[in-house]
């Protein structure tokens, strides 16, 4: 019988090898590929527009130029700072709007329709529509701010080192926060409403039940939903290089947009690799050491 | 009787096909890649029917190319670097042909004779890389200053006269702005910065290669542009974020005093149906200081041929067309675009086929100066940008930007071989 058994599971397993092996194989040649191909690409020195320098194997020397390039730091400083306070705010808000969402008892279907609508909308699109309402002349977030004379009559965001970032930060989080909103929704929902009955009828507070009940239980969501968004953040890139270009100077500019200006502007395909790589192990360590930490906790806490 | 129509049409095509394979039928084929938006499209398709008549059995295909110019610049590198062999001729912006010539992409033209001495200085010097010419000057492009003759009697004979003059009608609330120039960081910063430049009598590279950005004169022009913006105000601060299309708009409402930018916003200025400016401005070079001269930053377009082309000999043949007179005077009249041929502004034809009075763009012909004529161009170019927007919008002194510019385009030099040699480390 035994036996029988183990010929079947292994005609089974051999079957699952060849059902896989076109994923497998697609994996392979679309994404692992070319990430080791921008790896050797990265150890070399080679730039488009100096043929004459050739293509030697320059080993780790683009990376040290990285290092002791402050264009470079000050880029790396601006993705990790852009996330750190961008993501949080977006946890917030899409919390937030997941309860209404949750909680609305009348014109359900129209509210998560709202809500979801930035998310469905091209991010080129929605950046250029949150650039022409902060326009400094005609903009309609800062003709009012002017006319209140809370802002000068010269006072333009992209002129601006530090509020430039606000655009960019209030498009990032306008498009994005529906997305984690709707994860933290199905995450409400897998939450048992007995609970909550039961904690009432012990005369627990809505902020208590919240508190006890509905965050711990939203764990898992939320844990998924900060990852994503982290990982989306770490390589923000079309919000700013529609709204400042990176500018005034390099005071916007990301570690992608930077990437791609030493790759497709400069031609330098060495070293515009070195950073492309930095931003694939930055987003890789990130997403290694969540799941690692939380991700560990959250199957703990289940057992 | 279907089936014979059915047979012509098989005749017909295969015919077609054949044709359309070129050599094996005889007729050679060139193909031309350049921008062929609106009316520059029409004279460049007239133009090349025209080759094509004049030459049988010869077929030029026109490959256009995106508008934008990295865009393009992206295509070519591509191309050329792969070594294909066509387009056979292609269209250059002015600071490309040192990038190209120092590659080994496009064929010296020496060996073909051409009437080297017609043609605008500036525009010639940004064709030579290293002594031999790799490029014909096809029209040129040269920076100028708008003026309002509604509110002014001269146009200002210096860099101070502006300043006053700018405040002046500023202050008093005449124009909501005084000056706008291009201060967005992208390659229209680096031609308003070299303007300024030339009027401190400073520069970016000297003859031998040396940088020479960070030099006092050098200083002085930045802190001037620095000085508009933020503290005199006659620059509004939005400019940072503004090219040619913005400060054309600010001048068109009547919205600024003087403006700084190329011939092309001149027709579109003069359209009294959306223009409140029509019939009210004038151009002038734009003015220096004492210790520089008058200086107008050099654009424009060459021709090349690249230098994997079967057809080297054919391909001159189709530069040496586009570029001859005749060609060029059509250009002007129906695309506005300046030839650069010095003796055509000695003509009728052209004093009739330029909008703008003939006299006025000689004058900012003689104050035309190229660009740093480098392979490393551009990204010397994004160097500047990225230092002077830094400088404008108060995160840098103009010295410390400057200083840091220069350091860095000593090392681009370095690095790529071709610091001069009193500079190589």
């Amino acid at each position: 019988m035994s036996g029988q058994a183990t010929a079947i599971e292994r005609e089974e397993r051999r079957l699952a090898r060849w059902l896989v092996a076109p994923a497998l194989v697609f994996i392979l040649l679309g994404s692992l590929v070319p990430i080791a191909a921008t790896a050797w690409e990265a150890l070399h020195g080679h730039d488009l527009r100096l043929p004459w320098l050739g293509r030697p194997f320059v080993g780790l020397a683009n990376f040290v130029e990285a290092i002791g390039d402050p264009r470079f730091t000050s880029a790396l400083l601006h993705t990790v700072g852009f996330a750190a306070i961008t993501v949080p705010l977006e946890l917030g808000l899409g919390l937030a709007l997941a309860l209404i969402m949750h909680t609305a008892r009348r014109g359900r279907a129209l509210i998560r329709l709202a809500a979801l609508l930035p998310w469905a909308i091209p991010t080129v699109v929605a950046a250029l529509v949150w650039r022409f309402m902060f326009d400094a002349q005609a903009g309609i977030i800062t003709a009012p701010l002017r006319t209140l004379a809370l802002v000068g009559e010269s006072f333009d965001w992209f002129v601006h080192p530090l509020a430039a970032w606000v655009p960019i930060g209030a498009a990032d989080i306008w498009k994005t926060t529906p997305f984690v909103a709707i994860l933290l929704l199905a995450g409400l929902q897998t939450i048992d409403p007995a609970l909550h009955e039961a904690a009432q009828m012990d005369g627990a507070g809505a902020v208590r039940r919240f508190g006890t009940i509905t965050l711990p239980l939203l764990r898992p969501a939320l844990v998924v939903a900060a990852a994503f968004r982290m990982l989306d953040a770490l390589r923000l890139f079309d919000v700013a290089y529609v709204m400042t270009g990176g500018g005034p100077g390099t005071a916007t500019e990301p570690l992608s947009l930077y990437a791609f200006i030493a790759l497709m502007q400069r031609l330098r395909f060495g070293y515009g690799s070195a950073l492309s790589v930095t931003v694939f192990l930055l987003t890789f360590a990130f997403a290694l050491i969540w799941v690692r930490t939380l991700g560990r906790s959250l199957v703990g806490d289940r057992t | 009787m279907k089936c014979s129509v059915r047979l012509w049409l098989v005749v017909v095509l295969v015919a077609a096909w054949a044709t359309a394979c070129g050599e094996r039928n005889g007729t050679t084929r060139l193909t031309f890649s350049g921008s062929a938006l609106g009316p520059e499209a029409v004279v460049l398709r007239r133009q090349l029917l025209r080759f094509g008549e004049r030459h049988p059995g010869i077929e030029v295909e026109l490959r256009v190319t995106p508008d934008a110019a990295d865009q393009r610049h992206q295509l070519y590198v591509q191309w050329l670097n792969a070594r294909a062999p066509d387009p056979d001729v292609l269209q250059l912006d002015v600071i490309w042909t040192a990038e190209f010539a120092g590659a080994g992409w496009i064929l010296p033209l020496d060996p073909f004779a051409l009437d080297a001495d017609d043609f605008v200085p500036a525009a010639l010097a940004a064709s030579r890389w290293r002594g031999r010419l790799y490029a014909v000057p096809w029209f040129v492009d040269v920076g100028l200053l708008y003026w309002r003759t509604d509110l002014l009697a001269a146009p200002p004979r210096s860099l101070s006269e502006l300043r006053e003059a700018a405040r002046r009608l500023r202050n008093a609330g005449t124009t909501r702005f005084g000056l706008v120039w291009q201060g967005a960081r992208y390659e229209g910063l680096t031609t308003v910065f070299l303007e300024h430049l030339g009027a401190f009598g400073g520069g970016i590279l000297d003859a031998q290669g040396r940088v020479t950005v960070d030099e006092p004169a050098a200083i002085r022009a930045l802190t001037f542009m620095c000085d508009a913006v933020s503290l005199d105000g006659f620059v509004p601060s939005s400019v940072l974020t503004w090219q040619e299309e913005q400060t054309r708009f600010a001048f068109q409402n009547g919205d600024a005093a003087f403006m700084r930018n190329w011939p092309y916003a001149w027709g579109l200025l003069q359209d009294g149906a959306r223009s409140q400016v029509a019939n009210r401005f004038a151009v002038a070079p734009f003015p220096a200081e004492a210790e520089g001269r008058p200086t107008a930053a050099l654009g424009g377009a060459q021709l090349a041929v690249n230098a994997w082309s079967a057809n080297p000999a054919l391909a001159w043949a189709l530069v040496r067309f586009l570029t001859a007179p005749e060609q060029m005077l059509e250009r002007a009249r129906l695309a506005t675009q300046l030839p650069s041929r010095r003796s055509l502004y000695d003509t009728a034809e052209l004093t009739e086929a330029l909008p703008i009075p003939i006299e006025q763009v000689r004058q900012m012909l003689d104050a035309a100066v190229p660009r740093p004529v480098t392979p490393v161009y551009s990204e010397l170019s994004e160097i500047l940008q990225v230092r002077l927007h830094r400088a404008l919008s108060g995160q840098q002194t103009p010295e410390a930007a400057l200083r840091e510019a220069a350091r860095e385009i000593r090392a681009l030099l370095a690095r790529s071989g071709l610091a001069s040699e009193e500079e190589t480390p």
